[in-house]
């Protein structure tokens, strides 16, 4: 088993991390965004043993694309805001659902598993608290905050074919959670 | 104080901040001086009673001012006899919080009133730009005010060579003793125009045609005032719109003579009503329930004001209208987002409204019942309500738990973290378990939290937030590697008490659910195990060792704490026979058991037990539960599931 120096580890963590919180919640940002948002997910495929597991807000989301629906739920304007994140490295030898050439470690930390944790916020447009009269006259309280749990893992279908649009990473879980 | 999120919980639909803007008004009734009128103008009520009830009023308003201003007097509901006969209207308001101050009533009687002051024309401020107006009126507040009494006018307008002011009734009566005064070198004529009553109204008819307009305006909406005031109900906060073509206040004025119907005073009802309150909340909080039975209503179209009149209706009864369709409602459009009760009793559109019911209900999203029939449960517009708020909706924890093993985990280490954490680190932690955390220092709480923040300066020194943190010797410096390591961490970190997570669960909110490959430590699995993955949000207080309070910190802005126990991937790994081998059986029960959790509030326990009890069958279990609930302890429940 080839080991991943600490150093290397860190780095490419952080990056991954780096990477995923950067795009992932300006994508929620968009406005069109939610067909995008699959993408950041490993497949659904009931061939594979490695199966996407997303819970937001304590609902259970069975399939990234489901969450199109929830982005359009959502007032257009909503915006996510990333104040805080860490990561760290679960497994330096990720293997679930890679293929049968790829169980050997990788000393570029390329088959980690990473587990990122995201502190934020999220601001409703005004309009909206307007519109549903929950807060009649507290603006403020349109700013909530997130905490997002999420598992990145490298993803089997770039070392495949080696296609340089993909992503390098994909989420294979999420605990997402307003708590404010 | 700080708290957790302040996510309202489940149960209660009100819980808008109503609490203070109803201290608001108790205090403009104490402090504003209107006299708070007697209740029997009130109950006398049903249609007769505008023109007396008016009167009744008026006479009170000179007389001195009541001390019990603020008083909440409820005296004699019983009294309201007269309201028997309006069942709908009760029944709509039904289960309502009655206690409140009769504001409507109040604001309509005790009304501002009007002066006519005649003679700023032959004064030398007749030549100022406005005509002299303001100068007049300043000249009015200051010589009427005195030591005690700050005269305010509230109102003005020039009509010809007349200046009409309205001001509150008090003040009104100090203004009225300028008469005969000089302004400017003009002697001034000041004559009451207040409560143009019908007595009054003969002798107006014959005087200066020039001020008809002005004054036939303002007597109109005098008497809307007194029809408004005749319909209100405080108790049920009621407004009682029904057979308005009936009334004897409105027909007194002509309004339905000839052609003219509903459509025509019904706006003019609803901008007098308006314009009693101050803002949204005194409306909201005063007018709970509308009745707008018995008013020949094809289409709401004729009475499009009421929705932007009261958006925040709860309670509305369209009984006995002709009223045939969905497309009869269109003129209110989206509004009455929060109606809870619609009445349609006696419409021809009742006969539909089995097919009609979905579409009522996407109308209406909180509506829970409708013609007296339960369309939704408190429950489900609770959860609507939430989503509302959130615009994803806010569950409770989704905490799969795989055989105990995160719960048992999570018991101890809560305990052992602020006790010893030592012994957490000996019975959990290993050479590879990896700790850091992080400090969001901009996390954004709502302001009502607005407490001190705790000093985080034990924790911003180890802090990684990698939005901060970008150089990466710091990264690693501050990722913890070893329970050795972690150990030298956690001494620096301040000693901390956290709720009891037994009795206190709701301050936690604790989700989990399995996680594939992690490392297998004994190297066996080349797939690698599975573990879960914990994520708790929390609070706790610091034992500060200097005197003072112990702080209170809101847990979510410190995302710092915890993030490696959380998520440490060699965690689950300690029972490992537990975690690595998961029976499919022990699965499926527990997905079923999360089913029944989910449908009946249980708690996974109770729910697990309910479950075995009737073989695992999830229909069955359902109905055992449906036939039992009520003699479940409340410890089967799921406290506070909301959060």
């Amino acid at each position: 088993m080839t080991d991943v120096s600490e150093n290397t580890e860190v780095k490419v963590a952080v990056e991954a991390a780096d990477i995923f919180v950067n795009s992932y919640y300006k994508t929620w940002n968009k406005e069109n965004g939610g067909k995008e948002l699959a993408q950041f997910y490993v497949k659904v495929n009931p061939e594979s043993p490695l199966k996407p597991d997303i819970t937001i807000n304590g609902n259970i989301v069975e399939d990234p694309t489901d969450l199109d629906g929830l982005h359009r739920s959502q007032p257009s304007k909503t915006h996510y805001e990333v104040e805080a994140f860490d990561c760290q490295v679960v497994n330096t030898n990720f293997t679930v659902g890679a293929p049968e050439a790829l169980l050997e470690g990788n000393a570029a930390g390329k088959k980690m598993s990473i587990l990122v944790m995201v502190s934020g916020s999220v601001k409703y447009p005004e309009t909206f608290w307007i519109n549903t009269d929950c807060y009649l006259d507290s603006s403020a309280e349109e700013t909530r905050g997130f905490v997002d749990n999420v598992l990145l893992v490298p993803n089997w279908d770039i070392t495949k074919k080696n296609e340089k649009e993909k992503k390098k990473w994909l989420v294979q879980s999420q605990t997402f959670r307003l708590v404010l | 104080m700080l708290q957790r999120a302040p996510i309202a919980p489940r149960g209660p639909r009100n819980s808008s901040p109503s609490v203070r803007s109803r201290g608001g008004i108790q205090k403009r009734n104490k402090a504003g001086g209107p006299v708070r009128v007697d209740r029997d103008g009130d109950l006398v009520m049903d249609a007769i009673a505008a023109g007396d009830k008016r009167r009744s009023g008026k006479g009170r308003l000179e007389g001195p001012t009541s001390s019990r201003g603020a008083g909440r007097g409820r005296g004699g509901p019983s009294r309201g006899a007269n309201f028997g006969a309006v069942k709908t209207q009760q029944a709509i308001a039904r289960g309502l919080e009655t206690r409140q101050a009769n504001i409507l009533e109040s604001r309509i009687t005790t009304g501002s009133t009007t002066l006519q002051i005649d003679g700023l024309s032959s004064s030398k401020a007749a030549s100022n730009p406005d005509g002299g107006v303001e100068s007049l009126l300043a000249f009015l507040e200051r010589k009427a005010s005195g030591p005690n009494r700050n005269v305010k006018i509230k109102k003005s307008h020039k009509k010809g060579d007349s200046v009409f002011v309205t001001a509150s009734s008090e003040d009104i009566a100090e203004i009225q003793k300028l008469d005969g005064f000089t302004f400017a070198g003009a002697t001034l004529g000041i004559q009451a125009r207040d409560s143009p009553s019908s007595a009054s109204r003969p002798e107006k008819s014959g005087d200066k045609r020039k001020d008809e307009v002005s004054s036939n305006a303002m007597e109109i909406k005098e008497r809307l005032k007194g029809v408004l005031a005749a319909r209100y109900n405080s108790d049920l906060k009621l407004l009682n719109l029904s057979a308005l073509a009936q009334d004897p206040g409105l027909r007194e004025m002509g309004v339905f003579n000839g052609t003219t119907t509903t459509s025509k005073i019904f706006p003019a009802l609803m901008v007098v009503c308006g314009g009693l309150f101050k803002t949204r909340q005194e409306k909201q909080d005063a007018i709970v329930s509308v009745t707008l039975a018995d008013n020949d209503l094809a289409d709401v179209g004729d009475v499009t004001a009421l929705a932007q009149t009261f958006p925040d209706l709860q309670h509305l009864d369209l009984s006995r209208n002709r009223l045939a369709q969905m497309s009869n409602f269109d003129a209110w459009g989206a509004k009455f987002k929060h109606l809870s009760t619609l009445i349609l009793t006696g419409n021809p559109i009742e006969t539909q409204l089995a097919t009609l019911k979905s579409d009522i209900m996407k109308k209406y999203p909180y509506l829970e019942i409708l013609n007296g029939v339960q369309i939704r449960t408190p429950e489900e517009v609770a959860v609507a309500l939430e989503t509302a708020k959130s615009p994803i909706l806010i569950a409770g924890p989704d905490f799969r738990d795989v055989g105990q093993v995160g719960e048992n985990f999570i018991r101890q280490f809560v305990v052992l973290y602020d006790t010893d954490r030592s012994a957490l680190l000996a019975n959990f932690y290993d050479a590879q378990s990896v700790h850091s955390l992080s400090v969001n220092q901009n996390a954004a709480r709502g302001h009502k939290n607005s407490g001190p923040i705790a000093p985080w300066a034990p924790y911003i020194k180890q802090s990684r937030n990698l939005v901060k943190i970008n150089n990466l010797p710091t990264q690693m410096t501050r990722l913890h590697r070893g329970s050795q390591a972690i150990e030298r961490v956690w001494s620096t970190l301040p000693a901390t008490r956290h709720p009891d997570i037994q009795t206190l669960g709701d301050k936690y909110l604790i989700e989990c659910h399995a996680l594939p490959g992690l490392a297998d430590p004994t190297g066996q699995s080349v797939r690698g195990v599975d573990g879960l993955i914990i994520t708790m949000h929390g609070e706790f207080e610091e034992q500060s060792e200097s005197p003072g309070k112990p702080i209170r910190v809101v847990s979510d802005m410190l995302s710092l704490r915890a993030w490696g126990p959380l998520a440490l991937p060699k965690l689950p790994l300690n029972p490992q026979a537990n975690t690595t081998i998961i029976n499919t059986e022990q699965q499926k029960q527990e997905a079923m058991a999360m089913q029944l959790v989910e449908r009946t509030g249980m708690t996974p326990q109770y729910s697990a037990l309910c479950l075995t009890e009737t073989g695992w069958d999830l229909e069955k279990a359902f109905m055992a539960f449906t036939a039992n609930k009520d003699k479940l302890p409340a410890d089967a429940f799921i406290t506070n599931a909301a959060r």
